[in-house]
């Protein structure tokens, strides 16, 4: 299945080279809906708007500021971004290699999925099962558009998990959290041991995305039925303009086929 | 009987509600919409191959509420073959019909019309063809369908490109051009196919309309060129079509269309399931070029119309 | 320092009941850009967009709805699909337990901190029994008119709160579609010894965000009106598949 890549490099561990893409691990659920206008039903679509002049912004008409002052910019441009870090725009280079569970669950920020370009599929496989085998991630960091980030690399059902984890001074002391007085009840304690022990299972991600699933569907058929559906206005859609010779070609045509007849 | 377990290429199919009566004011039941498909199964399954199928079920028949589903009923055999699409921004589970037990499955759900995308699921920003959907609005009909079908061929050959013509099964018209070489995206045929719809507007105003608003489409017919998306499908040749009467949507030859669009009468385009039989019988899949032959965008379609 | 609370509730499972406030876990530090207008650098909002009238949408116009087939939707109001999750209210309700490790990655999306309410006694036998048994709570609970699924576990001494991705949001990996390709005993005990070579304890303190001043550098420059010289990014040539041995074997000679 083609999943939209969102960057493409190379992921290397000491002298092997891997071409790769990134692509997302995260997508809109099976029950999505849509965001309508309430006048006309038809569907909202997220634009960038410019105030002043009160259009809609295509993305080639849109460069990146930063303020300096009020409403005062410095216009950076994608290959000056690149240019940052060039070491690491390109490149996601394993330093070293963790064991996967020493990371806590408060560092994870957003996973995606690497997949071998062409070439590079042998090599991939080797990291996959490497991974696998020993229970272990590798940690790098690379730099995507804006950010520098520190990423965990490992393997996932056969294939290399990317996941961008948070730099430890984002996260939060918790030290003040827990008053230290009191001690654990150890009767209280036990007595939850046994309880959780008792409703312990395997993990099964799917039972809460079924059910949640399924009651959203009875919502949708009960509503179906009793209140029908709205109906959205047909619309022309945009296409860009700038086919000056086609249509000067498609017109040419035309004559001949008039000429014809 | 109404409930009947048969075996097609080995695999066990139980079919249900044989006896009711899918099309009820011609008198047509579902053991007859399965016995359609499985006859002409070995001209429409070339067709549906590989391609992510929309259902539009029927379950109490044309006359009663239908549904349409885009995923693959989770209830399915084992042996269903899927592809994970994208419909928008939704992933979703489609179903391939790629042989005749998924057929018959299919059409055993009641899923009367079988509409299918122009790209194959594993290439779907390439469509395989353009299609130029007429549509005729108020006040028209599938007559002057065939006039605008007529004067797209002579553009289109004009520009060297072949193209083949079918029925909607409905009022209007079909007009394919086959491509085949999985070059062009559908960002480019879909901005063909608007320049070709609005250059016979201006040729034809009387007579023809890219625009989509009810008011333009009275008394001409509407090319909808925006069908050319991945988001969209179109209903598969040979498919019958929920109406009235089993009628299907089915491959006419140009000649033909002359023929036809001189004798002047609409009903006559109409060619209802044991027709369709027996010209696929007698001449074969007239549409098999549509899977086959190579054709290119014209004009630096993939340099100037980015 | 603690971020104030964002939210106050009792986690329950069985007769158990543990008041707790929430508190945020992770605070990004990031250089801020906006999206401006080429020609005149006016800034941009993003807005939503009725597709059929163009023109920007206020939320009190905003309705939600599912996609019947194309342009039909069943209209639906976001306090009905409330009802299709968890009860409404306070509770973070625990379904079952399963072993902390066993939550893959992929599934969490964010964590907050759980700060005793009330009494500090359940909270820390909890805390404890957590502990001690290795365990996550698997639960729902519904916040700001959201609800959420999320693991409760243990960091420390302070119970934590993860909400957690529903399964049909995630990619599966078979999705991918990966070829397999065949490996030699021998390059993948090479590369064994050589992650093991390469192998460290986590110290995440030791990676810092280098990025952010460099960019920070850049915007000065642009701002006191130099000149940038553009680098090209470095390209590594990828290893041939041929040659992956032999990569690896000079790896190892490296690292050795």
């Amino acid at each position: 299945m083609a999943l939209q890549e969102i960057w493409n490099g190379t992921i290397s561990f000491s002298l092997v080279a891997i071409p790769v893409k990134l692509v997302r691990a995260v997508e809109a659920g099976r029950v999505s809906f849509r965001k309508l206008h309430s006048k006309d039903y038809s569907p909202l679509a997220r634009k960038m708007y410019c105030p002043k002049e009160e259009t809609i912004v295509p993305a080639d008409e849109i460069v990146r500021g930063y303020e300096i002052a009020p409403d005062k910019y410095i216009v950076i441009t994608d290959k000056e971004l690149e240019s940052v870090s060039p070491e690491r725009s390109r490149t996601i280079e394993i330093i070293e290699f963790i064991d996967i569970k020493d990371v806590d669950p408060v560092y994870y920020d957003h996973p995606y999925y690497l997949v071998p370009s062409k070439g590079g599929e042998k090599a991939y496989r080797l990291l996959v099962e490497v991974l696998d085998r020993t229970h272990k991630a590798g940690l790098a960091k690379f730099v995507l558009r804006e950010r520098e980030y520190l990423v965990a690399v490992k393997s996932t059902d056969g294939a290399l998990a990317l996941i961008t984890l948070h730099y430890s001074g984002e996260i939060l002391p918790d030290e003040d959290l827990v008053p230290k007085e009191e001690k654990a009840e150890s009767e209280e304690k036990s007595r939850m041991k046994k309880i959780i022990k008792k409703m312990t299972a395997d993990f099964h991600p799917d039972k809460y995305a079924d059910e949640r699933r399924k009651k959203i569907t009875k919502l949708l058929e009960k509503k179906a039925k009793k209140q029908g559906t709205v109906e959205a206005p047909e619309i022309e859609e945009e296409v860009e303009e700038g086919v000056v010779d086609l249509v000067a070609v498609l017109e040419e045509s035309m004559r001949k086929v008039k000429e014809h007849k | 009987m109404n409930r009947k377990v048969v075996e097609a290429a080995g695999k066990r199919l139980s079919l249900s509600n044989l006896k009711k009566d899918l099309y009820p004011s011609y008198g047509f039941t579902k053991a007859q919409v399965l016995d359609y498909y499985r006859k002409i199964a070995d001209f429409i399954l070339p067709h549906l191959k590989d391609r992510a199928l929309t259902l539009k079920r029927y379950p109490d028949g044309t006359e009663k509420d239908y549904f349409f589903e885009k995923r693959c009923p989770v209830h399915r055999p084992a042996w269903v073959k899927t592809a994970e699409v994208h419909h928008k921004e939704v992933r979703l589970t489609a179903c391939l019909v790629n042989d005749l037990e998924t057929l018959i499955w299919v059409e055993n759900l009641a899923s009367l019309e079988l509409h299918v995308p122009l790209a194959r699921a594993g290439s779907p920003k390439t469509p395989d063809s353009i299609v130029f959907d007429l549509d005729p609005g108020d006040k028209a009909d599938i007559l002057d369908c065939s006039k605008v079908a007529m004067i797209l061929r002579d553009l289109l050959s004009q520009m060297k490109l072949a193209s083949y013509l079918k029925t909607s099964g409905k009022k209007g018209l079909h007009v394919y051009v086959p491509l085949n070489r999985k070059e062009a995206t559908f960002e480019e045929t879909k901005k063909f196919s608007k320049a070709v719809a609005e250059v016979l507007q201006r040729n034809y105003p009387e007579l023809v309309t890219a625009k989509m608003t009810k008011e333009e489409r009275t008394k001409r017919v509407f090319i909808n060129w925006s069908q050319n998306d991945p988001s969209k499908t179109m209903i598969c040749v040979y498919s019958l079509r929920a109406g009235e009467k089993p009628v299907v949507s089915f491959p006419l030859e140009w000649e033909e269309l002359e023929m036809l669009a001189k004798k002047g009468d609409p009903k006559k385009f109409r060619i209802l399931h044991s027709e369709a039989v027996s010209r696929l019988e007698k001449k074969g899949d007239l549409f098999r070029e549509l899977l086959t032959k190579k054709q290119k965008l014209p004009l630096g379609s993939s340099d100037t119309l980015r | 320092m603690l971020g104030r609370t964002l939210w106050k509730g009792y986690i329950q499972f069985s007769d158990i009941n543990v008041p707790v406030k929430l508190h945020t876990a992770v605070q990004q530090d990031r250089i801020q850009f906006h999206l401006l207008h080429k020609r005149d650098h006016v800034k941009l909002h993003q807005q939503m967009i009725c597709a059929y009238e163009k023109v920007p949408v206020p939320p009190e116009e905003q309705a939600k709805g599912f996609e019947l087939e194309d342009r039909k939707y069943i209209l639906v109001d976001p306090a009905e699909l409330e009802q299709a999750d968890p009860k409404d209210g306070r509770m973070i309700e625990v379904h079952e337990f399963v072993k902390a490790g066993e939550i893959a990655p992929v599934f969490f999306e964010r964590m907050y901190y759980l700060e005793p309410d009330t009494t500090v006694k359940e909270y820390s036998a909890l805390a404890g029994a957590l502990k001690e048994t290795g365990a996550a709570g698997i639960c729902t609970w519904t916040m700001r008119r959201r609800s959420y699924l999320g693991a409760l576990q243990i960091n420390g001494k302070v119970l934590c709160l993860s909400t957690l991705r529903y399964a049909d949001e995630v990619v599966q990996a078979k999705a991918l579609e990966l070829q397999k390709a065949p490996l030699s005993e021998k390059e993948l005990k090479i590369a064994r010894d050589l992650i093991d070579q390469l192998s460290a304890p986590f110290q995440p303190e030791k990676f810092k965000n280098e990025h952010h001043k460099k960019l920070q550098d850049l915007i000065d420059k642009k701002a006191r009106g130099e000149k940038i010289v553009l680098l090209r990014p470095r390209h590594l040539k990828p290893t041939a598949p041929d040659k992956l041995l032999e990569a690896l074997k000079a790896s190892m000679k490296k690292v050795a």
